[in-house]
């Protein structure tokens, strides 16, 4: 075989590849959506059609209907941007040690900060809120947001230390000669250089808490303080018949906030997941 | 402008002692080189007179004041970097004119400043330009004018040329040379490049394991090296280092190679190596001194010695040759002017100077 028809059979094999990955992650999307456009008597017909018979908009209209629904959104946007604000407090001043001190243990600390992020907080969740029960910080948008901060801290603080890495540290004693403080050697330099980090680490860690459930699923149990992950889910108790397709067309208005966010943002995502893989 | 004395300045990094006590002094004006190879310590002490390290032990004084915990932006030091430390988010304007503006001069003296700096290193096209937008020796000469902007009283350059090819090296070299002499400013220079080093120094501090081998002027380091490191390190090619005895003949010295036919010692250095007669040494001989060519000097004292020496490889390099042959059991390097190279196994006719000759002790490698 020719080099070329050599290189064309691998595309294809490539995208072949890319059909089968793509239709693993997108099919269950797809086929949320064909759920959220149909009418309660589709929902349960054998036949698999992507498309329905009679197409409706209806279960869009029900579920912002819901009284609660904009209140859910508003605690997701909340618990989101709160718990990713947070943690950059934390993470930014404990990455920017982590990448220009010598301290003892760094490479533990480095590792230990790893191994709390895979700890899934399923295996926490039970001494998790018998912890935050006792002290009362249930049913309450800080205490949740306190776990947010805690969950998110050790992988911002990995990222940022990628991003700060890349800085070199010859810039900061420039300046330091040039008359500022350490202090103001971060304000003028580290931190004009950093916010393209801090701000890609910011909107991943924003998705991620926006999808977070198992964090406020244990803490809250107020309708009212819910976030939207966990306020669809208690969708489906308060219909009366069947709500699937209801519960499908909230899970996609659920989803567009972190989609856009995405797109908009992409070239920032991708720069905080390889921050520090590769030195700029 | 200041006068700098570093006394017994010592540096630890936990249990690693990477400065062992190290003393000199540089004059008010003065051009200091610090050359070693890497990991000599020579950047450490650098970054110790800036305030960038913390000093373990022992004083640095800046015009007699001990500045050991004085903060960088305190000392009145400029400092060239090796990646230039050039701020990406400023343009180049910005970056001249930052140290002063960190001082809070009025705008229009920062102005002034920025403008004459530009001039002098004639950037003044560049002002509005980031530092991505500029080649490797634009970003060098910005580097170099947001030291001299601010006027400080001492100028601290860390192997600014380190990241330049070799022909802009050689220009920025001579720029550097010639700022010196206009701005007189005390100058801290480091460089593992031996070339660097004497072609921009006043004196030279050479540094091995983080202590001092020799403090000198160029002419000094080249001609009258303290020992075998010294020797070896200034020069290029490196100086032929040849394990000999020396042995007395009637009157005279011979200093006689492994193997090889023994070379008469000038009478002018006799009385200071006879006491060595009958002993083990290291002759050390430049491959300059050993040449087809005869110096006014070896002519009138007949000090130059003739040797026929087998060629292995002739290396042609415009100007002169040079010629990698066996002198008993040891490979020499010789000089030879002219362009012809000769052919490899053929024999050549050299004269080795032997008024520029070392003598080296074989385990302490002090000179003789």
């Amino acid at each position: 075989m020719t080099t070329i028809g050599r290189t064309r059979l691998a595309d294809i094999g490539t995208y072949l590849a890319y059909g089968v990955i793509c239709f693993f992650f997108a099919g269950p999307l797809l086929w949320l959506i064909s759920l959220s456009i149909r009418t309660s008597a589709e929902i349960y017909v054998s036949n698999i059609n992507l498309w329905p018979e009679h197409p409706t908009l209806e279960n869009y209209a029900s579920a912002l209907n819901n009284p609660l629904f904009p209140i859910y959104l508003w605690n997701g946007l909340k618990l989101a941007v709160g718990g990713a604000f947070g943690a950059m407090l934390f993470a930014a001043p404990a990455a920017y040690a982590l990448s220009r001190f010598r301290l003892r243990h760094q490479q533990l600390t480095m590792i230990g900060l790893l191994a709390v992020q895979m700890i899934s907080p399923l295996v926490i969740m039970v001494p998790l809120y018998r912890y935050m029960d006792r002290v009362g910080l249930t049913d309450s948008h800080v205490g949740a947001m306190m776990i947010y901060i805690a969950v998110a801290a050790p992988l911002f603080t990995w990222m940022l230390k990628g991003f700060l890495d890349g800085i070199p540290q010859s810039l900061e004693e420039a300046a330091m000669i040039d008359g500022c403080t350490r202090f103001g050697a971060f304000m003028r330099v580290v931190l004009p250089l950093s916010l393209p980090g801090l701000t890609s680490a910011f909107v991943l860690n924003a998705i991620l808490g926006w999808s977070q459930f198992i964090i406020p699923f244990i803490l809250i149990s107020r309708p009212g303080l819910l976030p939207i992950a966990v306020g669809i889910f208690n969708f489906q108790g308060t219909y009366s018949q069947t709500s699937t397709q209801i519960l499908a067309a909230a899970s996609v208005i659920s989803i567009v906030p972190a989609v856009v966010v995405f797109l908009v943002l992409q070239r920032f995502i991708v720069g905080a997941l390889m921050g520090g893989a590769v030195k700029g | 402008m200041a006068h700098v004395v570093v006394s017994q300045l010592f540096k630890k990094y936990g249990e690693l002692q990477v400065v062992h006590g190290v003393d000199f002094e540089i004059g008010d004006g003065e051009f200091m080189v610090l050359v070693g190879p890497s990991g000599c310590g020579k950047s450490t002490i650098l970054r110790m007179i800036a305030g960038l390290e913390t000093v373990t032990g022992g004083e640095i004084l800046v015009n007699d004041r001990v500045v050991n915990d004085i903060p960088p932006r305190d000392r009145d030091i400029a400092m060239v970097f090796q990646d230039y430390a050039l701020y990406p988010h400023m343009s180049v304007r910005q970056n001249l004119g930052f140290g002063l503006k960190m001082r809070n001069a009025p705008r229009a003296e920062v102005e002034a400043a920025v403008r004459k700096t530009a001039e002098t290193l004639q950037i003044e096209a560049l002002l509005d330009r980031k530092p991505k937008q500029l080649s490797g020796g634009q970003r060098q000469r910005v580097a170099i004018g947001r030291a001299i902007a601010r006027e400080p009283q001492l100028f601290l350059f860390d192997e600014p040329l380190s990241n330049l090819d070799a022909k802009l090296r050689v220009e920025m070299r001579t720029q550097i040379k010639r700022l010196h002499m206009s701005f007189k400013v005390t100058s801290i220079y480091v460089t593992h490049d031996q070339t660097e080093a004497m072609t921009l120094a006043d004196r030279i501090v050479v540094l091995r394991d983080g202590r001092i081998e020799q403090v000198g002027t160029p002419e000094e380091l080249y001609m009258r090296p303290a020992n075998r490191f010294v020797a070896g390190f200034i020069g290029s090619p490196t100086m032929n280092f040849i394990e000999a005895q020396v042995v007395a003949e009637g009157d005279g010295l011979q200093v006689a190679p492994a193997g090889g036919p023994p070379l008469a010692i000038p009478r002018s250095r006799v009385e200071r190596y006879r006491r060595h007669a009958g002993r083990s040494v290291i002759l050390g001989i430049r491959p300059e001194d050993v040449t087809n060519t005869w110096t006014e000097e070896s002519r009138d004292r007949e000090s130059a010695v003739s040797l026929n020496v087998p060629v292995e490889i002739a290396e042609p390099l415009g100007s002169d040759t040079l010629i990698f042959a066996r002198l008993g059991g040891a490979e020499i390097v010789c000089r030879a002017s002219g362009t012809t190279a000769p052919a490899s196994g053929s024999t050549i006719r050299l004269n080795a100077h032997m008024d520029r000759m070392h003598l080296f002790d074989p385990d302490s490698g002090m000179a003789l």
